[in-house]
């Protein structure tokens, strides 16, 4: 079985070549009531890439996300994820077809240990029936330790052996933040959505977040959309950039282009430099 | 109008009434539930232990005879003739205020910021216990309860629709108890003085403000802990209230407790905030309950009654989660 | 020395991931069990196999089932006293179709039967959660309640409208029935418990365990990353329903021996079993034993002891009994929320530094 935390490994390969197109976003629209969260927008996430999703509070960035996993159902527009057009799906149908997340505010399972937490991440890879499981025989046993396995590789690569088995609500927080990752990351995604990762770390914290999502990136080949406030952040690990405002695009392009983007500089960045 | 119409409105009627006794317990869960977050499965009990202390001060028992009896081998069961009725309602009250503050002082104040569910558990405990201890008290046999309303049918209303009904037809007049009538009227009083309680005075503005958010009304100087102790009170207030109409109705004995498993599904009809919710809701499944039990328990043999209510709430939920009133939910991450 | 890890290293995965990683701890267990299944069946007599042991594995069985629900997947169940009498008219049904089936079949299908209708009634959980699903259980209560006093086919048309359970034998001896001797009953309940402890402790280890607990911690993240709610939700409806009803055909067949629904299944049943799961601990498989070992063995207990010792009336002791038992899960709640389960957990924490404090 699966040897190595590759993602996409465990799942069928998608004949995609690195650099092309992993998920298109379409003309996407929605609203809650009569409110407009995002007005149609558009844009592309490349194979292998890092794509940051930036913007001021409010601009509807992890509407976006939640959009691309299927927990939102927009009015307008669709979305193609390796070649698949979809406009509405239930997320755990997301899920398998290799989206993973990190939520901004911490969702991780608070009664179970870091260990269980990271193994329900890889919930859609495990197949043993009910019958197997209840007498813990042959099948479900192996497959229960084969992907132990896995799960300790990433326990390894986060470097967070010591709270294996431990609660993760009894953890501080920047470790429960790692831990989070490991549950995406144990996934195999073809696309990691990774919501303000870094939102309240030190900058400690931070350099050892990014070193991690830049390994990810660069060790696995795994795509990355990423939301951050830290500009410095962004600009370093991003290959493309696209700002949200008010729901609304208004840049698209490399960290350099949106840096030097008139109207990026004046919605947002702007208020920064002044 | 024919017999069955007549019958119709009677039952109708009849439903109603029983729904203004369901609105009266929903209305105390509603109170605890909006002020302090807590689904309060002990108010049934509460009304129970109200009354029982009612019939045992009226009566004049002699409280823990029982366990006295038995363990010094007296036999001890009045202390005198009794209070009369009035000074055993505001000794009643009293006992309540006194229950309220013991409920804060040994049990809420240590489940600050508990879910809600250990919450439910704690006050679904508290009901054991006060069951227990009132009948500890005042022993668990069935009481008479009077307090002087009136009881029994109306010969004025029986006369009235007999001259409804289609000539020759067989036809004998409605029956609705007096009694009914004046618990109606009494939790209309209610409803008023409470409302004009929580939007008219001081405290009232600062119950509002904690039902609305614990930490802001924590910060601009409310007391949690006193606005609970009031709260418990008023809805010991109610359970009394409930605690009489019941009691003088059936007598005062352990299913009085029970009418909190009804008063659920008129929550969730109504909403666990709403005080017309609870009325409106009280009155639905009163109403539905009668009609199911007169219409559909001929069919399938009866007792229809004690599930009506909760498969009513079960298909409602199915189609409107947030019950009557309560806002649509949009699910965050 | 009797309880220490030191030195006790796992070095595979599949060692780490046993029920029992401490040595010690093995032992004890295994040595419990050795004296359950040896030695109790020649010392166990009348009084202590219908008050003490048979009440006590029948309630672990329940408590069980409704940890799976409540502790494991996060959902509030008022249905039990409902789900058990589904499992003991199933049980009754199919001894009175079957004469010569085997009892332990009997027992298991019942439990199917119940996990069925538990399913049924576990549907409306996808759209409600909380006290809302909680109010919902009610109508699975009353209603089957209900149907089982209205339907005569149930009983069998019998004239008292309760149905009694006949002679039934395992390997030629009784197990129900007047006659059955008690080692016979105990050992036919604490079989069944005991496989069904283990099946549920590998369930809760397992991914789908892990799916129910996500489900319970956070159920939209749990969606998110894979978990379909439906499959999980339904299925902790149905395991949770099945321990239920096996533990309502035993709770007919082998202990009370006859029932009646409104007496033996009532929504007290529901609230004995939620508080077994609350002062045990939720979540937690020998919580669940915990919990019914309490409430189980208290009341006998309380009664000896102000009944035979005191020589009390009877309902005197009852009022002091549910008084103490409201006011125990009180200050459980207050005092510690995660139940005898955990009070265990911090004993083995002390005894694993003793002598030492820290």
């Amino acid at each position: 079985m699966n040897q190595h935390i590759n993602p996409g490994s465990m799942r069928a390969d998608d004949g995609i070549e690195k650099g092309g197109m992993l998920l298109h976003v379409d003309n996407i629209s929605l609203s809650f009531g009569g409110v407009k969260a995002i007005s149609d927008i558009s844009f592309d996430i490349k194979k292998g890439e890092v794509r940051a999703i930036i913007g001021p509070n409010g601009a509807g960035k992890t509407s976006m996300l939640n959009v691309i996993n299927g927990f939102y159902h927009p009015q307008e527009g669709t979305i193609t994820f390796r070649g698949e057009k979809r406009r509405r799906m239930r997320p755990h149908r997301a899920a398998k077809q290799g989206i993973a997340r990190t939520f901004q505010n911490i969702a991780l399972f608070k009664g179970m240990s870091t260990l269980d937490n990271i193994m329900t991440g890889r919930m859609t890879l495990m197949h043993s029936n009910i019958l197997a499981q209840a007498l813990w025989v042959g099948p479900a046993r192996n497959e229960e330790l084969a992907h132990r396995e896995a799960v300790e590789r990433i326990i390894d690569f986060l470097e967070i052996e010591h709270i294996r088995k431990t609660p993760v609500g009894r953890l501080p927080y920047g470790l429960q933040k790692r831990v989070e990752l490991g549950r995406a990351l144990a996934a195999d995604p073809a696309l990691l959505l990774l919501d303000e990762p870094m939102a309240g770390m030190n900058l400690e914290e931070k350099e050892d977040m990014s070193r991690f999502v830049m390994d990810v990136n660069q060790q696995f080949g795994t795509t990355i959309a990423l939301i951050e406030h830290d500009m410095g952040v962004v600009m370093d690990l991003s290959d493309r950039v696209v700002v949200l405002d008010y729901g609304q695009k208004i840049g698209d392009g490399t960290p350099d282009e949106v840096r030097n983007n008139q109207k990026v500089i004046d919605a947002y960045l702007g208020v920064a430099h002044d | 109008m024919s017999p069955d119409f007549l019958n119709f409105i009677e039952t109708v009627l009849n439903g109603l009434m029983t729904g203004v006794m369901y609105a009266l317990v929903a209305l105390g869960f509603v109170l605890i539930f909006k002020a302090s977050g807590i689904f309060n499965f002990a108010q049934g009990v509460m009304a129970l232990f109200a009354a029982l202390t009612l019939v045992g001060l009226q009566t004049g028992q002699m409280p823990f005879s029982h366990l006295i009896n038995a363990t010094f081998g007296t036999d001890i069961h009045h202390w005198g003739p009794g209070l009369p009725t009035i000074l055993a309602i505001l000794m009643t009250m009293a006992v309540m205020i006194v229950l309220a503050f013991t409920i804060e002082k040994v049990v809420l104040k240590h489940l600050v910021n508990q879910e809600p569910i250990i919450l439910f558990m704690a006050t679904i405990g508290l009901a054991y216990f006060l069951e227990g201890f009132g009948d500890l008290m005042w022993g668990a046999d069935v009481k008479p309860l009077d307090v002087g309303l009136p009881t029994g049918g109306s010969f004025w209303l029986e006369d009235v629709t007999t001259s409804w009904a289609t000539a020759g037809s067989e036809y004998y007049g409605m029956y609705i108890d007096t009694l009914d009538v004046s618990a109606a009227i009494i939790a209309i009083i209610l409803v008023i003085a409470l409302t004009i309680f929580s939007q008219y005075t001081a405290t009232g503005r600062a119950l509002r403000a904690v039902a609305d958010d614990h930490q802001a009304a924590l910060s601009v100087g409310i007391s949690l802990r006193s606005i609970w102790v009031i709260v418990w009170s008023i809805s010991g207030f109610v359970a009394l209230v409930a605690g009489i109409m019941w009691g003088a109705k059936s007598g005062v004995q352990f299913s009085l407790s029970l009418i909190a498993l009804k008063a659920l599904p008129v929550l969730i009809l109504g909403g666990f905030t709403s005080i017309p919710g609870a009325i409106v809701g009280g009155l639905i499944i009163g109403v539905g309950e009668k009609l199911a039990e007169a219409y559909i328990g001929p069919l399938v043999g009866g007792a229809v009654e004690n599930w009506f209510a909760y498969m009513v709430a079960l298909a409602f939920l199915l189609f409107r989660p947030q019950g009557l009133y309560g806002e649509k939910i949009i699910e965050r991450i | 020395m009797l309880y220490r890890e030191t030195g006790d290293f796992s070095s595979t995965y599949a060692a780490d991931q046993q029920t029992f990683p401490i040595r010690s701890e093995r032992y004890l267990f295994w040595t419990a069990m050795a004296f359950a299944f040896l030695v109790v069946p020649f010392l166990v007599n009348d009084y202590w196999e219908k008050s003490v042991l048979v009440p006590l594995l029948v309630w672990s069985m329940a408590a069980l089932g409704l940890n799976i629900l409540t502790g494991y997947c996060g959902q509030v169940s008022l249905g039990t006293g409902g789900f058990m009498a589904v499992g003991a008219y199933a049980c009754y049904k199919l001894m009175t179709a079957f004469p010569e089936m085997n009892m332990f079949i009997v027992v298991v299908l019942s439990g199917g039967v119940t996990a069925f209708v538990g399913m049924l009634f576990g549907l409306p959980s996808l759209r409600i959660k909380g006290f809302y699903l909680a109010v919902a259980t009610l109508a699975a209560q009353f209603f089957l309640v209900w149907i089982f006093n209205k339907v005569p086919w149930f009983y069998n048309n019998s004239a008292s409208g309760q149905i009694t359970a006949p002679e039934r034998t395992i390997f030629g001896v009784a197990v129900t029935g007047a006659s059955a001797p008690p080692w016979a009953t105990y050992l036919f309940c604490l079989t069944l418990v005991f496989v069904f402890a283990w099946v549920a402790r590998n369930l809760t280890r397992g991914q789908l365990g892990r799916s129910w607990m996500a489900i319970r911690d956070m159920d939209i993240a749990a969606e998110i990353i894979g978990v379909q709610p439906l499959k999980a939700k339904i299925s902790a409806f149905a395991v949770s329903s099945f321990y239920i009803g096996v533990a309502g055909a035993l709770y007919f067949s082998v202990w009370l021996g006859a029932a009646e629904p409104t007496e033996a299944f009532g929504i007290d049943k529901s609230f004995l079993v939620l508080f077994m799961v609350i002062i045990g601990g939720l979540g937690s498989i020998l919580g669940s034993f915990l919990g019914a070992a309490f409430l189980t063995l208290m009341p006998v207990l309380l009664k000896n002891v102000m009944v035979g010792g005191m020589s009390w009336p009877t309902d005197l002791a009852a009022h002091i009994e549910i008084m103490l038992v409201g006011g125990l899960i009180v200050f459980f709640l207050i005092v510690e929320p995660h139940g005898l389960a955990q009070l265990w957990r911090l004993l083995k924490e002390k005894l694993r530094l003793w002598p030492f404090p820290y």
